[in-house]
């Protein structure tokens, strides 16, 4: 509110409060009308008004005292007296001439006063007031018409000055409500006061008044009005000019409302006639008639109804008649035809309400609520799943049992059967057959029945028995003939049968043994015997003879029989023939007859009939013929007479080739045999319910099972499968074939139950690449590819289905009654058909038949199921969803179309977020709209998936490591996201700080704390609180690195040319004096022996990209003793474990010999100041991973110094006499050292490896003893490491022995030093040390150690420890030493694995990363504890009182130190090894070696440097660097030993006036990145001496496989002058 | 909604921690902190604050009144994560250790306007007897770790904690833009 504003509040305000003050606002514009009109009124009439007007107050004070505001008191004080007395008009010039001073004082007061209650009076009640001033604008519009004469009449001073006033004011309004409000019509509010304000009698009266005074006023309209506020004008006036008006006045003047101006007007008045008429216009009452049809429907629409049709219409809502007029009317009147049916109804749905009220009913008589409240006692019963084909609820016993007995498995084509398997299959399918046929031998029935039906035509024909009628027997033998004719046909076929079944068998046989010969070898135990059965020639033979005479007469009975039949039939026809003729020749004669009348009739008569052909007689059957054909058929069928009768007797007695003899083929598929095994599992409904034992296959292809399952149901079974599984090696199962079990009857229980079998067959294709045929694939037994035979996998299960028996005899069948009540109760369930109150109804045809007869009507909803039923059963197709569908209203919910869903970006974003994509992870504000999502976003994201499968070649050698790169990338990648799902487990501690129990040790320890000194002269470090990294940011974490000191540094050697060591050894002296404030002891130096430079080592450790620094100490055993702090930034500021165990940055330990340079170029001014330059020579570094640290919490220990092989100027053999009683302490070991302390502040808690069970291949038995053996060693060194099985690279576990197995070593290396086992021993380890070393806790997270066979880790070019030690372990195996993988603990890298050999006398430790090999008495070996000893065939854990290997025993024959795993009470099995036969070696193509050296690596290093030098000038110095590339070789030869002399003399021939300072590094070859970063971390490059030059070399020396060593030869050259 | 950058919405937060009620303690202070997701950052104000100690009021409900003002405003483009106000209350025990009385989180509420949250309070309870004892001999009860936990779900499976007999007031005024 701006000051402008509030002012005209203020004004506002006070004009309503006039109008309050005026009695709800009229007092005062009365009285200011009445001042107008009294100029135009003699002044006589005043008393008269006076009168009228005294009778008001009374009136008006009323309200006035109502007024809930408060008026200030002064102001009705001082009006109060002046009401009273009527001033004359002409009095008052006087009396305003008269007291001028006194009104200016008053006024004063009075704006005062005014002021203030208007400032009072605003808080409280702004409402009202707001509506009243509306009249003021009315008002002065009405002025506004009559200020014209106004003007013109006043001449008084308190007139003009109220005039101005109101003019002013009414300029002011005009403003603000001149164009709202249109003239002459009034406002909404301005109506309202006019009707709401009380005075409403009062100008009508005063009206009246004054017609009644002067009727004949001219003014007509504003008469009516005017006249009522003339009355007490006298007195209002005096009262504004003396008090109110004033004091508005001074408040700018603009304070006086127009009162006056109130237009007062005759209330209108609308007959209700009229109203009711502009109502009617307006208002619209439906009537009640029922509105005819034709109203309702469309024009020339005939209403329709669908009832009378036959259509099913549902029950309507029930509304009254009246109503539904009242809304057809109603609808009629908006838009009619969309909401009335076809036959002019509204349309409706049926009626929703439910007959019957779904509330129990209330009780209305209290008869007892006790027996309402009665608590009944139902005992608990188990809930039982209620399903659709359950047995019914109330089963007395509860469950039923169903026992599957399955025996066994006999394939009877299998992919890996050999030719002769066929044969055999068949064969003993075969015989099976022919046993099954001999055992119910039905042609010996067939003949005993025939001789049976002879001898009874024989005594029927018999004549001395005629006790029946000739008919009868006449019939009987007539039958028995036939039925002798029938039996007779059948024996013929049965012996037949026989006949060609045994011929078959032996055919069979006989090309089985043939195979067998042909293939040298034999697979199948099979043997079949023919055995011959002598018969009596002579009985046989006329046996023979006689059932074939037999036979003849029979047949010629026969024959006869049919013969005289035929001649009857003959005869007959004949006769008939002979009839026919006879009578056409009569009609002949009388159509001669007749056509001579009817001509045309008679001629076409004879076409109508057909001429009965002349029948032939039927010839006589030859007794030759027929008996020929017997004996034919006889010779075919039957056995001939004299014949042995052949019984073949199949065994198994022959004897199978054992598998030495075999050809190879025919060895691999045995194994492939010996390797498969088949289990079953049994269905039961359509879910498994168990599994058979998985048995391997015999080679007999017969599995045998003898497993009882017991199923206990209570599902009606419906369905009970055997599913038939093959397992081919460490694969997974194959489901080969199903096979259905019919439900056993109820009266089938066990015991009584009898094997069946039930075949198989499966329609798997294999195809083998052995002898195995396989299996849906052609082969033949010939030799030329013919007569193809496609055999698929199949077999028999034998195996029996019984109902149980209970304990009490019971069987344990579902009674049959509950079945059927079972079934029906689920039918009404589910089925359709109940709905017409039948059930079990299975017809369908019937039922559809039923239904069109019934007329049901198919639109009724109740009839709905029943219909579709009919309608899916009658079509054919039938449609069952085979789906459950789980949220089938969510289509209903899609409020936007999944592909607009995912084309949002910003979905898009939040999806990927929450899936953890490592772009995204930690996205912070995902934009709101996708406008403001940018496309480059998921860029890098999309690149990242395409690249996935593409193959980057640019940082890598070639496509092999980029390959493997891929690879690793995409494994790491899996096993983070398995790690992330895991990470979400917290416990306890992580959540809650918890106070530990205090125990007794502690408790002690606290005691004895107390005792302690409170500054000991060695402090040691203690443990301290762990954190745990989840709440944390940047800043909080920093690793501290505490260094402590050095030893055997090398020293500045002084330089052996002649020119150089004077001014170089002068120099350098006197540097140390100018530096002597800082050196320690000037005396120390000058115990040196004479000449004997100093080195002066700092220590730079840069880690992230922060570089820190110790002081510079002096002498080559320098005593720092600093701590060092660095900070640490997690990526992305994720600071979860899983973000910090994939920190990938190295913490570099580099240290520097600082070298003080004097630059001051002019002798004289050395008295004045001293101008040197710094420079530091890098003597060596030790990178230690930031994995390493998190993981170990600290480390502390002494490491070995990484010094370049040649480090020009420096020597190690330096003071002997200094250090000589320390090197007959310490070993011989070559090196220098630093001792770290290197911790985590805080310290972090490392994240539990998630222990995941993994499935194996190995025995059970196998990991039962190497959990009880890791449990036994853990309970008693828990802190040993203890390793027994691993997990492969496919995630099996497998154990850990298997790893270890002779390995060939490249032969290039072996033909090195053919005499020298020992220089091989080390060029091997040498060799393994050059495969890049990848640490699987970056890799994979600290997950899980995965370990590589040797050849996956010769592929792959990447492992870790394991994998280097494990194949150095297989070198050295196959190099005939006596080696172990040693597992423990070593710095810096943690739990470890190195390798232990046995060289003659003593044994070897060896680095496998690193290719050093330690005595074990040396004590510097970085492995601190040992904690098992693996080799090929056991493992032993140590279990002597310590594990330092300088302490321990590696004697594994003693018990007592070592426990071994495989003992006499577990022998070692044998376990096969899960390495490659031989590794087989690539030579690296030097070509590529030699391109990756010069083009690649070199050009990038020189590129990087002069990056790293931007503000200088990089000058290379060409002659130096091809130098140096020839010098490179020879390194790699030497292995960088024993060559610095030679190098150093030729480099100064060469080079003799340059400084040299430079140093060859040394690397295997894994990526560009890490020769970067080691160039680096020299920092060759910060020497900023103006004319200082640089060479740099690469020498890449190619191994087999790939294996790359680098040697990269940095150097800087400053020339002499 | 700020022109140029990325449109977000703003949520201010005005409001007090009025007063507590816990029977059995005396002399407590309050610390408040926010927990928010990832889409959400503080623009302005105080995301933690640390109220002066207080102590009960002699009249019949014993009020421990605080009236300890909160005003941040946040910034966010996705109601995910929308922030909750984590309070944690701490007091002299008998010994005169200061020790945690209780902890309790509540989202701001979701829309504008004046509104009372009542937040039950409670502590971790110590895993056993014996620790319940040392832990109150010696004056080191279970803390979380980070009061902040108390408005995550992670690891929340089967932690001890003693029933909430307390209740803290806290008024808001919450605005958004």
């Amino acid at each position: 509110m701006n000051p402008r504003e509030e002012k005209v509040k203020i004004i506002t305000e006070e004009f309503i409060e006039n109008d309050e003050d005026a009695n709800v606002g009229k007092r005062k514009k009365n009285s200011k009308v009445q001042r107008q009109l009294r100029k135009k009124q003699p002044p006589t009439t005043g008393p008269d008004k006076m009168v009228s007007e005294e009778s008001h107050p009374g009136n008006q004070q009323e309200p006035a005292q109502d007024e809930p505001q408060t008026r200030l008191l002064s102001v009705t004080a001082r009006r109060g007296p002046c009401s009273l007395p009527p001033i004359p008009s002409a009095s008052r010039t006087g009396f305003a001439e008269f007291s001028m001073r006194e009104r200016m004082r008053e006024k004063l007061q009075a704006a005062r006063s005014k002021a203030e209650s208007a400032l009072l009076q605003e808080i409280p009640t702004p409402r009202p007031r707001r509506l009243r001033s509306p009249p003021v604008k009315e008002l002065e519009t009405e002025f506004g018409t009559e200020s014209g004469k106004e003007v013109g009449s006043t001449q008084q001073e308190d007139d003009f000055q109220s005039y101005s006033r109101v003019k002013f004011h009414v300029s002011a309004r005009k403003i603000k409500s001149k164009p709202q409000v249109p003239p002459g019509f009034p406002s909404a509010e301005e109506a309202y006061n006019f009707f709401t304000f009380t005075f409403d009698p009062e100008p009508e009266e005063a009206g009246e008044k004054l017609k009644h005074q002067d009727g004949t006023d001219q003014e007509e309209e504003e008469g009516e009005e005017e006249p009522p506020a003339q009355e007490g004008a006298n007195r209002m006036d005096e009262e504004e000019l003396l008090h109110g008006k004033d004091a508005e006045d001074f408040l700018l003047g603009l304070d006086h409302t127009a009162d006056e101006f109130l237009a007062v007007r005759r209330a209108d008045y609308e007959s209700a006639h009229v109203r009711l008429q502009r109502e009617k216009e307006m208002l619209f009452i439906p009537s009640r008639l029922t509105v005819p049809t034709y109203k309702k429907l469309p024009e020339n629409v005939q209403p329709r109804f669908l009832e009378d049709e036959g259509l099913y219409i549902g029950e309507r809502p029930e509304v009254a008649r009246t109503n539904q007029n009242i809304m057809e009317n109603r609808l009629l009147m908006q838009e009619p035809v969309r909401w009335f049916g076809d036959d002019g109804r509204i349309l409706a749905l049926p009626n929703p309400i439910k007959p019957f009220p779904s509330r129990p009913p209330v009780l209305t008589q209290e008869q007892s609520i006790k027996a309402e409240l009665e608590t009944l006692y139902k005992k608990a019963v188990n809930y039982v799943h209620r399903s659709q084909h359950m047995i019914g609820s109330g089963d007395p016993s509860g469950n039923f049992q169903l026992d599957i007995d399955i025996s066994g498995l006999i394939f009877t084509h299998h992919p890996c059967f050999s030719r002769e398997h066929v044969l055999a299959a068949k064969l003993a399918q075969l015989y099976d057959q022919y046993l099954a046929r001999h055992q119910r031998n039905k042609a010996k029935f067939l003949t005993d029945k025939l001789q049976a039906l002879r001898n009874a035509v024989q005594t029927g024909l018999n004549p001395e028995k005629p006790h029946q009628s000739l008919d009868m027997i006449q019939k009987t033998i007539n039958e028995y003939k036939s039925e002798i004719r029938q039996t007779r046909k059948l024996r013929d076929a049965e012996q037949e049968r026989d006949r060609t079944l045994l011929k078959t068998i032996i055919k069979v046989w006989k090309e089985m043994k043939s195979l067998r010969e042909f293939q040298r070898f034999t697979n199948t135990p099979l043997k079949l015997v023919l055995r011959k059965e002598k018969v009596d020639q002579k009985a046989d033979e006329e046996a023979y003879e006689a059932e074939i005479q037999a036979e003849i007469s029979e047949l010629l009975e026969e024959h006869t029989e049919e013969y005289e039949q035929k001649m009857e039939e003959y005869r007959t026809s004949y006769q008939q023939w002979k009839a026919w003729k006879k009578a056409q020749r009569a009609k002949k004669k009388k159509k001669k007859q007749a056509t001579e009348e009817h001509p045309e009739e008679e001629t076409e008569e004879p076409y109508a009939e057909e001429d009965p052909v002349k029948p032939t007689p039927p010839e006589p059957t030859d007794r030759a013929v027929i008996e020929q054909q017997v004996r034919e058929r006889a010779a075919r069928s039957r056995r001939r007479p004299g014949e042995p009768t052949l019984l073949p007797e199949l065994s198994l007695a022959g004897s199978v080739t054992p598998n030495d003899q075999c050809p190879r083929a025919e060895v691999w598929r045995r194994e492939d045999v010996k390797r498969r095994s088949v289990h079953l599992k049994v269905l039961f409904n359509n879910k498994q319910v168990c599994r058979t034992a998985s048995r391997q296959l015999g080679t007999d292809f017969r599995v045998h099972f003898g497993q009882i399952f017991n199923l206990q149901i209570f599902n009606w079974p419906e369905s009970l499968t055997l599913q038939i599984y093959e397992t081919v090696g460490h694969s997974s199962s194959i489901l080969l074939a199903e096979v259905f079990l019919p439900i056993p009857e109820t009266t089938v229980v066990t015991g009584r139950a009898p094997i069946e079998e039930v075949e198989f067959s499966s329609n798997q294709h294999a195809t083998l690449d052995h002898e195995g045929v396989g299996s849906g694939v052609p082969f033949s037994f010939e030799a030329d590819g013919s007569n193809q035979l496609i055999l698929m996998t199949s077999g028999k299960v034998s195996h029996s289905v019984a109902w149980a028996i209970g304990e009490n005899g019971i069987p344990l069948i579902p009674p049959l009654s509950q079945q059927n009540i079972g079934f029906r109760s689920a039918l009404k369930r589910a089925d359709a058909i109940s709905s017409i109150g039948t059930s079990g109804v299975t017809d369908m045809k019937k039922l559809a038949k039923w239904a069109a007869e019934s007329k049901l009507d198919p639109n009724d909803p109740n009839n709905a199921p029943l219909m579709q039923l009919i309608s899916v059963a009658t079509s054919g197709e039938s449609y069952v969803p085979d789906f459950f569908r789980l949220e089938q209203l969510q289509q209903e919910f899609n409020f936007v179309s999944e592909e607009e869903l995912n084309r949002s970006k910003r979905f898009r974003l939040l999806h990927l977020r929450s899936q953890h994509v490592p772009e995204f992870r930690n996205y912070k504000q995902i934009p709101v709209y996708d406008r403001e999502i940018m496309e480059k976003v998921f860029q890098d994201y999309e690149k990242r998936l395409q690249d996935r499968n593409v193959i980057e070649t640019k940082d890598h050698i070639d496509t092999h490591r980029a390959v493997v790169a891929k690879y690793l990338q995409q494994v790491r990648e899996s096993v983070i996201n398995r790690f992330l799902i895991a990470k979400q487990h917290f416990l306890l501690a992580d959540l809650v700080v918890e106070e530990e129990v205090p125990n007794i040790s502690i408790l002690g320890l606290n005691l004895f704390k107390l005792a302690e000194q409170k500054r000991p002269l060695r402090p040691r470090r203690k443990g301290r609180k762990k954190v745990t990294a989840q709440n944390l940011s940047d800043g909080d974490i920093k690793l501290l690195v505490n260094i402590i000191r050095a030893y055997d540094l090398p020293v500045r050697k002084p330089t052996a040319s002649k020119s150089q060591q004077p001014s170089r050894s002068s120099r350098t002296f006197r540097e140390k004096h100018a530096a002597s404030p800082d050196t320690r002891s000037p005396t120390h130096s000058a115990d040196y022996p004479l000449g004997q430079v100093l080195v002066r080592p700092f220590v730079e450790v840069s880690f992230q990209r922060t570089i820190c620094h110790t002081t510079t100490a002096e002498g080559p055993n320098p005593s720092w003793n600093e701590e060092l702090e660095l900070p640490f930034r997690a990526p992305n500021g994720d600071y979860s474990t899983a973000s910090l165990q994939s920190v990938k940055d190295v913490v570099f330990i580099n240290i520097f010999d600082e070298v003080l340079y004097d630059v001051l170029e002019d002798d004289r001014e050395r008295g004045n100041g001293i101008h040197t330059r710094i420079e530091r020579h890098w003597l060596g570094c030790v990178k230690i991973p930031f994995s390493t640290i998190y993981f170990q919490a600290r480390i502390d220990g002494t490491f070995k110094i990484d010094t370049p092989p040649v480090l020009l100027g420096y020597s190690k053999e330096q003071n002997m006499i200094i250090e000589r009683d320390f090197d007959s302490v310490r070993s011989l070991s070559e090196g220098s050292y630093i001792t770290l302390f290197i911790t985590i502040e805080p310290q972090l808690v490392p994240g539990e490896s998630v222990r995941e069970k993994f499935d194996s291949q190995e025995d059970e038995k196998l990991l039962q003893a190497t959990e009880k053996f890791q449990a036994e060693c853990a309970l008693k060194f828990p802190k040993r490491q203890c390793l027994t099985t691993v997990i492969d690279i496919s995630g099996k576990t497998v154990f850990i022995t298997r790893y270890l197995k002779p390995l060939n070593p490249p032969q290039e290396l072996l033909n090195v030093y053919p005499n020298n086992p020992q220089a091989t021993a080390e060029l091997v380890a040498r060799y393994v040390s050059l495969i890049p070393f990848l640490p699987d806790t970056v890799s994979f997270a600290g997950l899980c150690d995965l370990w590589s066979t040797s050849d996956q880790f010769l592929d792959l070019l990447a492992g870790d420890e394991e994998e280097h030690a494990v194949l150095l372990c297989n070198y050295f195996l196959f190099l005939g030493k006596k080696a172990w993988l040693v597992m423990g603990n070593a710095i810096p890298e943690g739990p470890t694995a190195y390798v232990v050999t046995w060289e003659k006398s003593h044994y070897l430790i060896w680095n496998p990363c690193s290719g050093h090999f330690y005595g074990q008495f040396d004590t510097f070996c970085p492995l601190k504890n040992v904690g098992c000893l693996i080799g090929p065939d056991n493992i032993w854990f140590n279990i002597q009182q310590y594990d330092s290997p300088l302490r321990i025993n590696f004697d594994i024959t003693k018990p007592k130190l070592w426990k071994s795993f495989f003992s006499r009470s577990l022998p070692y099995p044998g376990l096969s090894s899960v390495q490659p036969e031989e590794l087989i070696y690539q030579h690296t193509d030097k070509a590529v070696a030699a391109e990756l050296q010069d083009s690649r690596i070199e050009k990038i290093l020189k590129e990087k440097i002069m990056d790293w030098r931007p503000r200088h000038l990089t000058r290379w110095n060409r002659y130096c660097t091809s130098t140096l590339r020839h010098f490179l070789p020879l390194l790699e030869s030497s292995q960088g030993e024993d060559v610095e002399d030679d190098h150093r003399a030729e480099l100064l021939k060469q080079l003799g006036d340059y400084r040299f300072s430079g140093f060859p590094l040394h690397m295997p070859y894994s990526e560009m990145k890490p020769l970067i970063d080691a160039v680096y971390s020299t920092g060759v490059h910060n020497i900023d001496v103006p004319n200082v030059e640089f060479a740099l070399a690469v020498y890449i020396h190619p191994y087999p496989k790939n294996v790359l060593s680098v040697w990269i030869y940095v150097a800087s050259l400053i020339r002499n002058r | 909604m700020a022109a140029g950058g990325p449109s977000v919405f703003l949520l201010m937060v005005n409001g007090q921690v009025e007063s507590a009620q816990f029977p059995e303690f005396d002399n407590l202070y309050c610390k408040y902190c926010f927990v928010y997701g990832q889409d959400w950052a503080p623009t302005a104000g105080l995301e933690e604050g640390i109220s002066q100690i207080t102590s009960k009021s002699r009249d019949a409900c014993q009020a421990l009144v605080w009236n300890f003002p909160i005003d941040i405003t946040f910034k966010s483009t996705n109601p995910f994560g929308w922030p909750q106000i984590v309070l944690s209350v701490y007091g002299p025990d008998v010994f005169g250790n200061d020790v945690v009385r209780g902890y309790g989180a509540v989202h701001v509420p979701f829309s504008p306007g004046r509104h009372k949250r009542t937040i039950p309070m409670f502590v971790p309870e110590s895993t056993s007897k014996l620790q319940k004892f040392t832990s109150w001999f010696m004056g080191r009860r279970p803390e979380y770790t980070d009061p902040k936990v108390v408005a995550q779900g992670e690891g929340r499976e089967g932690k001890a904690r003693r029933p909430p007999p307390h209740r803290q007031v806290g008024a808001w005024d919450v605005g958004s833009v």
